[in-house]
C-alpha cells in the first residue's frame, strides 16, 4: 500500500496535476479574444504585462489591496491557510527528504517549529473558513457541497499529517492517509475549483491587462486592481 | 405566443417604429406581452457558444464562493444586506444557470434575469476590484444584458433607447439639423455676453472635435453654449461635426451591441471626415465609456483606439486650467463645503481621478473640498448608472439605490455636489427630490463660467 | 403694431392677468395668438417621465396626455376663445424659459406675454428644476419685447393714457425708447421719460451729499433732453423727470405718481457686473412690484 502510494500513484498524481494544469493554463490564454473581451492584448504588450504583474503581486500581499484591507478576518484566514498550503508541501523537511529520494534534489527546509506552526495555522484557518462558509449568510447562499468537499480535502492532508507527526494512533496508517489525501488534492487540482492554484494567476493577469491597457493603466493612474 | 406586437425579438430601427413603441404608455402592453414571450433556446445557446469563452467561463467556474464581493456592492448594502444581492449569487443564478442548463431556460427565468440584470446591477465594476480572483461581475452582467436583449427581455425604455440610436444615431429624437440649429441658436443668444462667440461646424483639421449628449440639445441647450464659451475663452481651434455629433449609448445599457457599433461608427466617421487632432466629449460618463473605451472594439479596431485620440471633458478642462489657457479668479472660487462625485465610467474604469481633482484644486478655495468616503476608484455608483435612472419598472429599486450616495453626501456635510456626468447629475437631482437633503448639484461648465478671469479682448464693449 | 402674440402661460391664476391682456390685444389688433404651455419638466433620466407642474406628480407623457392638457387649457380659457380670435394652443415638455424661447424662435411673435411667478421657491415645480427665473432668462434672450403682467391693476389695453419709459442711458435703453415712442404714437398717450439716479448702489457705504445729488439730477435731466427731447416733440404730451434713490423703487413710485398704465424699460441682453443675481435686474424688480404691466425690450 505504502509503496503504491509513494510509487505509481505519486507519479500519476504529479503527472496529471502538472500536465493538466499546464494544459488548462495554456488553453485559458488561447481562449482569450481581444474582440470578445474588448481588450487590445497584443497591441500593448508592455502595458499589459505591467498591469498583469501589478494585479497579481498586489493581491499576494496581505492587506495589499483595498479588498484585503476592508475584510481583515477573511484576509487573515486566507493568508493563514494559503501560507501553510503553499509552504508546507514544498519546504517541510519530511517532504524534502521524500523529494530527494524521488528526483534527487530538494528545496530549502523549514525548521520543525515553523513547520508545525504553519501546519497548525493552516488547520485553524481552514476550519475558520469552513465555519465562515456556514455561518455568514452572504457566503452560505453561495456555498455548495462542492465547496465544502474542496475545503475538506484541502485540510485533510494537514490533519492527517499532524496526526502522523505527533504519532497519534497508528503512524503507518495516518502516513498513508496523509499521502493519499495529498495525492487526491494533486489529482483534483486540474479538474476542480482547486484549479485556482494556477488560474488565479491567469485570471488576475487578464484583469490586470484589461485595466492596464484599456481601463486606466495607460492614463498613468496608480490604481490597484 | 412567440412574439408580441410590442414585445418581441425584432430590433427597432426607424422613427415610426420608435413612436409606435413609445405610444404604449409606460410599456404596459409591452410587459404584458413579455409574460408570454418564448425563449429561443437554440439561438441562446449558439450565441453563448460563439461568444462566451475563456475569460467569462473561467470567471464563472473559478469563483471561490468566498462572498468577498458582497461588501463591495452598494446594492447589497442598501438592500439590507440580503444574501440574494451578493454579486456572485446574482450572476451565478442568472448567467451561471443559463450556461449550466445549456440555454434550456424558460420565460419566467428570463424575466427574473431581466430584473437582476437591470435592477440589481448597474455594471459599475466595483466588485471586480474587490475580488481576489479579479472576477468582474459587472462585465458579466453587461454580457448577460446582451443575451437578454437578443431574446427580447429588455426593459421598455431601453428597447426604445436602443431604437433611438438606430433611428437617429442619438439617444433622443434629435436630428442632425436640430443639433446644428440649436447650437447656432445658443451661440446667438450668448453672443452679446461673449463677442466673437461662434460654433464652427465641420471644420477640417481642427484641434478639437466636440461631441455631446442629445439631451443637451433637447432640454439643456445652455450646456452647448457653455461649452462654446469655454472653448472660445481658452482660445481653442475647435469644431463640431454636423453628423456623428452624439457620443452617448443607451444601446450599451440595453445590450444591443449591433446598435452600439452603429452609434460609435457614426462618431468615428466624423473623426475620419474632419481629421481633428483629438476629440473632446461632453460631461458624460457612459458616453466616454461607449465611444472612447469600449467603442473601438465594437467597431473592430484591433488597437483599441478610435480614429482620432479622444478624451473626456474633465481631461480637457484640467489641461486648460493647468496650462493657464483658462484662468480662475481666486476671489470667485467656491467657498462653501463642496464634494465631488466620481463617475464609475471614467474614474474607476479609465483612471481619470487626477483630472477631476486638478480641476477641484483650481475652482475650490482651500479647505472647502471634502472628499466622499470612499472616493476615487473606490467610490460608489450614483445609484442611477447602467440605465437605472430611466427604467420605470424598476423605479422603486432605483430610489433605494440612491440611498448609498445620499448617505455619502450627507456624511461629507457638503452643500454642493459637483457631478461631471449626465447620469450622476440626474441621479443626484432625483436623490434630492426624493430625500430632500438640502443640496445643490452642478456640472463643471456653469461653475467655471462664473469664475473665470475673462481677458479684455473677450469682453463686450461697454 | 401686433400681428403675432405669444402668451406663455402656466394655465393657472398666476397667468390670468397676462392672459386677459393677451386676448385683449389679439382682439384689438386682430392678431394671431399662440397660447404656449410647458406642462412639466423632464425627469428620471431618459425615461418619458415628466413632473407635471400642476399636480407635481410624475407622469408618463404620451400623445393622449398632451391632448388632455390641451383640452384643459381650452376649457380654462373658454370664455375668451368663444369670441373667435385666431388662436393656436401648443403644449410641450421642458424647462420653461428654454421652451418659451424655442417657441418664440420658431413662431417669431411681435410680443411675448408672461404671467406672474408660479409660486414661492419651495413649492414650484418650475423653480426646483431650473436655476434663475423664467422671466429673467426670457427677457434677456428674447428677440422681441417681453411684457410681464403680474398684478390685476390695469390689465386692460386700450384704455391707456400714460406710458412710463425708464432709461439708464444705455444703447439698449435707446431701443426701448424707440419702442415706447412708437406705442405712445400708436395709442395717442402721454409718454413720461424717467431716469432713476442710483445713489445707493454706486457708492456702497458712502452716501453722496445733497449738493452732489442735486448736481447729478441736473446732469441727468440735461442728458435726457439731449437724447430724447427732439424725438418727443411729435407727441401730444410728454414729461421728463429724474428722481434719486434705489432705481426700481423710484420707478415704481414714479409710475404710481403718474398713474402709468404701462412701463417700458430695457432689459440688457448681457450680464452686467452690477447685477445682483439674487434680486435680478432692476427690470425684474419693477415687474414684480409695479401696479401695471411692464414691457422689457432688449434689442
Amino acid at each position: 500500500m505504502h509503496d503504491f502510494l509513494t510509487g505509481p500513484l505519486f507519479w500519476i498524481a504529479l503527472f496529471v496535476c502538472l500536465v493538466g494544469s499546464l494544459t488548462r493554463f495554456v488553453l485559458y490564454f488561447k481562449g482569450l479574444s481581444w474582440q470578445l473581451d474588448r481588450v487590445a492584448y497584443t497591441t500593448y504588450p508592455q502595458a499589459g504585462a505591467k498591469g498583469a504583474f501589478r494585479s497579481i503581486y498586489k493581491w499576494l500581499i496581505p492587506f495589499g489591496t483595498r479588498g484585503w484591507q476592508t475584510q481583515p478576518f477573511i484576509t487573515l484566514g486566507f493568508f493563514g491557510f494559503h501560507l501553510g498550503v503553499i509552504l508546507v508541501p514544498l519546504f517541510l523537511t519530511g517532504h524534502a527528504l521524500f523529494m530527494e529520494s524521488k528526483v534527487g534534489f530538494h528545496f530549502f527546509t523549514l525548521s520543525v517549529g515553523l513547520g508545525d506552526f504553519l501546519s497548525w495555522t493552516a488547520v485553524v484557518a481552514g476550519t475558520f473558513l469552513l465555519i465562515r462558509r456556514l455561518v455568514l449568510p452572504e457566503v452560505r447562499i453561495l456555498t455548495t457541497w462542492n465547496d465544502i468537499f474542496i475545503l475538506l480535502i484541502s485540510i485533510a492532508p494537514f490533519v492527517t499529517g499532524l496526526l502522523a507527526r505527533y504519532q497519534v494512533g497508528d503512524y503507518g496508517f495516518w502516513l498513508n492517509m496523509h499521502i493519499l489525501s495529498g495525492e487526491v488534492v494533486l489529482l483534483a487540482i486540474p479538474f476542480t475549483k482547486l484549479s485556482h492554484v494556477f488560474l488565479f494567476f491567469a485570471s488576475r493577469a487578464q484583469l490586470g491587462m484589461d485595466y492596464g491597457i484599456k481601463r486606466g493603466g495607460m492614463k498613468g493612474t496608480k490604481m490597484a486592481w | 405566443m412567440p412574439q408580441g406586437i410590442y414585445c418581441n425579438r425584432q430590433t427597432i430601427n426607424t422613427p415610426d417604429e420608435v413612436n409606435k413603441l413609445l405610444s404604449d404608455t409606460s410599456g404596459n402592453n409591452y410587459y404584458q406581452e413579455m409574460k408570454d414571450l418564448d425563449v429561443d433556446r437554440d439561438l441562446l445557446w449558439k450565441t453563448i457558444e460563439k461568444t462566451c469563452k475563456s475569460r467569462m467561463r473561467t470567471w464563472l467556474e473559478i469563483c471561490a464562493h468566498c462572498g468577498m464581493c458582497a461588501d463591495s456592492c452598494f446594492l447589497y448594502e442598501v438592500n439590507g444586506r440580503v444574501p440574494e444581492q451578493v454579486p456572485a449569487y446574482k450572476i451565478q443564478s442568472t448567467l451561471g444557470e443559463i450556461i449550466k442548463k445549456k440555454g434550456n431556460v424558460d420565460n419566467a427565468f428570463m424575466r427574473r434575469a431581466m430584473k437582476v440584470a437591470w435592477a440589481e446591477c448597474t455594471c459599475c465594476n466595483r466588485c471586480g476590484m474587490y475580488c481576489p480572483h479579479g472576477i468582474d461581475t459587472g462585465i458579466m452582467f453587461g454580457y448577460l444584458r446582451g443575451l437578454l436583449y437578443q431574446q427580447g427581455f429588455v426593459p421598455w425604455e431601453l428597447k426604445i433607447g436602443a431604437g433611438m440610436h438606430r433611428a437617429y444615431r442619438a439617444q433622443m429624437d434629435v436630428t442632425d439639423e436640430d443639433f446644428v440649429e440649436t447650437f447656432e441658436w445658443m451661440v446667438e443668444e450668448y453672443e452679446d455676453d461673449f463677442p466673437g462667440l461662434t460654433v464652427p461646424v465641420d471644420v477640417e483639421g481642427a484641434d478639437i472635435m466636440y461631441t455631446v449628449n442629445a439631451r443637451e440639445v433637447k432640454h439643456y441647450p445652455e450646456d452647448l453654449a457653455e461649452a462654446a464659451i469655454l472653448f472660445h475663452l481658452a482660445g481653442e481651434n475647435w469644431t463640431v461635426p454636423s453628423k456623428g455629433w452624439e457620443q452617448t449609448s443607451l444601446a450599451m445599457f440595453a445590450g444591443d451591441w449591433a446598435a452600439c457599433k452603429m452609434q460609435v461608427e457614426s462618431v468615428y466617421d466624423a473623426m475620419e471626415r474632419l481629421k481633428p487632432r483629438r476629440m473632446v466629449g461632453t460631461e458624460c460618463g457612459h458616453a466616454h465609456r461607449a465611444t472612447v473605451i469600449e467603442g473601438p472594439y465594437w467597431a473592430g479596431r484591433k488597437n483599441g483606439l478610435s480614429p482620432a485620440p479622444a478624451i473626456h471633458y474633465v481631461e480637457w478642462l484640467a489641461e486648460a486650467l493647468n496650462t493657464g489657457k483658462l484662468k480662475v479668479d481666486p476671489e470667485k472660487r467656491i467657498k462653501e463645503p463642496v464634494t465631488l462625485q466620481d463617475s464609475c465610467n471614467y474614474i474607476r474604469n479609465h483612471g481619470l481621478k487626477k483630472a477631476t481633482r486638478d480641476i477641484m484644486s483650481h475652482i475650490v478655495a482651500p479647505g472647502y473640498f471634502i472628499e466622499m468616503a470612499p472616493n476615487k476608484e473606490h467610490n460608489y455608483c450614483c445609484g442611477g448608472g447602467g440605465g437605472f435612472n430611466g427604467i420605470g419598472k424598476f423605479r422603486k429599486e432605483r430610489n433605494i439605490a440612491l440611498i448609498k450616495k445620499r448617505d455619502q453626501i450627507i456624511d461629507t456635510g457638503a452643500k454642493l455636489v459637483i457631478a461631471p456626468c449626465h447620469n450622476c447629475w440626474d441621479a443626484i437631482r432625483d436623490l434630492e427630490e426624493e430625500y430632500e437633503i438640502g443640496i445643490r448639484w452642478s456640472f463643471l461648465k456653469p461653475l467655471l463660467i462664473e469664475m473665470l478671469i475673462i481677458p479684455d479682448h473677450f469682453k463686450p464693449e461697454e | 403694431m401686433f400681428k403675432k402674440i405669444l402668451l406663455a402661460t402656466s394655465a393657472t391664476p398666476a397667468s390670468d392677468h397676462a392672459a386677459r391682456v393677451a386676448f385683449n390685444l389679439a382682439g384689438t389688433y386682430n392678431a394671431e395668438l399662440n397660447i404656449f404651455h410647458v406642462l412639466g419638466v423632464p425627469s428620471r433620466g431618459f425615461s418619458q417621465v415628466v413632473v407635471d407642474v400642476k399636480t407635481r406628480e410624475k407622469v408618463d407623457v404620451d400623445d393622449e396626455y398632451l391632448f388632455g392638457v390641451t383640452e384643459e387649457i381650452k376649457a380654462y380659457y373658454g370664455k375668451y376663445l368663444d369670441n373667435g380670435p385666431k388662436v393656436a394652443i401648443d403644449v410641450t415638455v421642458g424647462l420653461p424659459a428654454r421652451e418659451i424661447l424655442r417657441q418664440a424662435k420658431a413662431y417669431e411673435p411681435d410680443l411675448i406675454l408672461l404671467g406672474g411667478s408660479t409660486g414661492d421657491a419651495d413649492q414650484s415645480v418650475y423653480k426646483r428644476s431650473a436655476a434663475g427665473s423664467t422671466l429673467h432668462k426670457v427677457a434677456k434672450a428674447a428677440s422681441c419685447p417681453v411684457m410681464a403682467v403680474t398684478r390685476p391693476a390695469a390689465s386692460f389695453w386700450g384704455g391707456m393714457s400714460n406710458i412710463l419709459f425708464g432709461t439708464d442711458f444705455s444703447k439698449t435703453s435707446d431701443k426701448a425708447f424707440e419702442y415706447a415712442l412708437a406705442l405712445a404714437e400708436n395709442m395717442g398717450c402721454e409718454l413720461h421719460v424717467f431716469h432713476a439716479l442710483d445713489i445707493a448702489g454706486v457708492q456702497s457705504g458712502k452716501l453722496l451729499d445733497q449738493d452732489e445729488i442735486e448736481q447729478k439730477i441736473r446732469e441727468s435731466l440735461r442728458r435726457i433732453r439731449a437724447r430724447y427731447e427732439v424725438r418727443l416733440k411729435g407727441l401730444k404730451s410728454y414729461s421728463m423727470d429724474v428722481w434719486e434713490g434705489i432705481p426700481f423703487i423710484e420707478i415704481v413710485k414714479y409710475a404710481r405718481d403718474k398713474h402709468a398704465d404701462l412701463i417700458v424699460m430695457a432689459h440688457h441682453s448681457r450680464r452686467l457686473a452690477s447685477e445682483d443675481t439674487r434680486l435680478g435686474s432692476n427690470v425684474e424688480q419693477v415687474i414684480v412690484r409695479a401696479g401695471c404691466p411692464v414691457l422689457s425690450v432688449n434689442k
